[in-house]
């Protein structure tokens, strides 16, 4: 059996190659998730597809009513482009809390949704800013939202060949956005709980409200109850402590090696309230 | 653009890979599950340190085109085409780069494990940002665990680090601008001589 590694220029390449390539084949972007598990001692596959040097995955743009964020945008490049601190702030609050600054040159948010593990920060901001992720195969393309991708810990709906393409995320008027993790270390660990918020403002009015925390359930959870709650209600230190509460209740964290459960369920109040906080004139 | 390729590997499960690392194009034979730092320390670059092998430490920080990557997070054969830089691509022991001698000056090297990376997030950053605060130091060496020391010397080193470069640009573009005067004095002497002979 030889392995081959193949490397498409573009996505029309790499679908017209396809038929030739063997039938255990898998594609690899930045390779961080990979390496780790193949250290591991994890069977590997017969083709990898290196898709890192695909121009169209590589693209962010703004569109009418959507931003774009390719499936293989290095997650440093996301901090170049005004739009998206204005329409996406907490994943750009998410990107600094993200692995290491080498990591971020490495690591993309397709592989982050792709791994998908409970704890990944990007996937988690995007939940919370209602991203919708888009799959390719061939030139069929379906769309769903982002927090019904996953269908348990590294388990999505993704078929057989199918790509993840990128994300669209819907714009959104006075967009505030709160990235909070608690991890071993204050900076450049995997989180224990993390918290994102995002939500608009009108005074001490929130106009909209959505949560999701990471690390509390078998994936980025969104905290759809927590959301409704907050939508419409006026930011005092009583709602503050009630839709942390809500919070509470919405996760189901299990105890393993990084935290124990009782932990994070308090935690993913504590980081919600701070959250809110930050927001208070 | 160039066009898509297929590495296969040969009968022994080897990969045959082209790059180019400190200014030297090579081919290297890399197997499926090593990865870039080994690869490198196979072939004599051993300037880069393997730590924790989890991208935990950053002490296997090399530059890919440029850019602060983790050693121990890339498959070898991911690099394939790509520019590398180690520590060895700065500067030597009888001629360091300033950043290097930054480092010495601060006396920010205790056993020196972690250095090879923090230096080369180090210059990373100084490529994109000549002038940083302290809290863009520290963050640009956040992926660079040190256990010796408590980073304040470090951080110093970089700060040194900056103003080195600095007036090593300075210098490099002054040496830059008297050639091309040169130059210039050489080239207007030359039309001043032809016209002098056209005019006898």
């Amino acid at each position: 059996m030889s392995e081959i590694i193949f490397k498409p220029c573009s996505l029309k390449e790499m679908w017209e190659e396809m038929p030739n390539l063997p039938e255990s084949r898998k594609y690899m972007a930045g390779g961080t998730d990979i390496v780790t598990v193949e250290n591991a001692g994890f069977p590997s596959s017969e083709c990898w597809i290196d898709i890192s040097d695909i121009p169209e995955l590589a693209t962010v743009k703004e569109e009418k009513d959507h931003v774009f964020i390719g499936a293989g945008v290095k997650l440093n490049d996301l901090e170049t482009y005004p739009f998206i601190k204005k329409y996406c702030p907490a994943l750009l609050a998410a990107v600094h809390d993200f692995a290491s600054p080498s990591l971020r040159n490495m690591a993309t948010l397709g592989g982050n949704a792709g791994n998908a593990s409970p704890c990944a920060d990007g996937v988690c901001a995007l939940v919370s800013l209602e991203a919708a992720i888009v799959l390719r195969k061939g030139n069929a393309e379906r769309k769903m939202p982002l927090r019904d991708f996953f269908t348990g810990p590294k388990r999505t709906k993704l078929e057989k060949d199918e790509l993840i393409y990128g994300f669209e995320i819907p714009k959104k008027e006075n967009l505030l956005g709160q990235y909070f993790k608690l991890g071993p270390r204050a900076f450049f660990g995997i989180s224990k709980v993390a918290v994102a918020l995002s939500a608009a403002m009108e005074g001490n009015k929130v106009k909209y409200a959505s949560v999701a925390i990471a690390s509390v359930a078998p994936v980025p959870l969104y905290a759809a109850k927590t959301s409704e709650y907050l939508t419409g209600k006026e930011l005092t230190e009583d709602t503050i402590l009630k839709a942390a509460d809500i919070a509470r209740g919405e996760v189901s964290p299990i105890t393993d090696a990084r935290s124990e459960a009782d932990y994070r369920r308090d935690m993913s109040g504590i980081l919600l309230e701070r959250a809110l906080r930050s927001f208070l004139n | 653009m160039k066009n898509e390729e297929i590495i296969h590997a040969d009968e022994d499960g080897f990969f045959t890979i082209a790059l180019n690392v400190n200014g030297e194009l090579g081919h290297m034979i890399v197997s499926r599950n090593e990865t870039l730092v080994e690869a490198l320390r196979h072939y004599g670059w051993k300037g880069t340190k393997k730590g924790c092998d989890t991208g935990d430490c950053g002490s296997c920080t090399v530059l890919f085109n440029n850019k602060p990557v983790l050693g121990c997070m890339m498959p070898a054969v991911a690099a394939h085409g790509g520019n590398i830089t180690t520590i060895e691509g700065l500067g030597t022991v009888r001629n360091p780069h300033p950043i290097q001698q930054a480092f010495v000056e601060a006396g920010a090297v205790q056993c020196g494990f972690c250095i090879p990376g923090m230096i080369l997030s180090t210059k990373a950053l100084l490529d994109k940002n000549p002038e940083p605060s302290e809290a863009d130091i520290r963050k640009a060496l956040d992926g660079n665990l040190c256990r010796c020391t408590g980073y304040v010397t470090q951080v110093q080193a970089v700060r040194i680090a900056a103003k080195k470069v600095k007036a090593m640009k300075k210098q490099q573009e002054k040496l830059a601008a008297k050639e091309l005067a040169a130059e210039k004095r050489k080239a207007a002497r030359k039309t001043a001589k032809k016209a002098a002979k056209k005019n006898k």
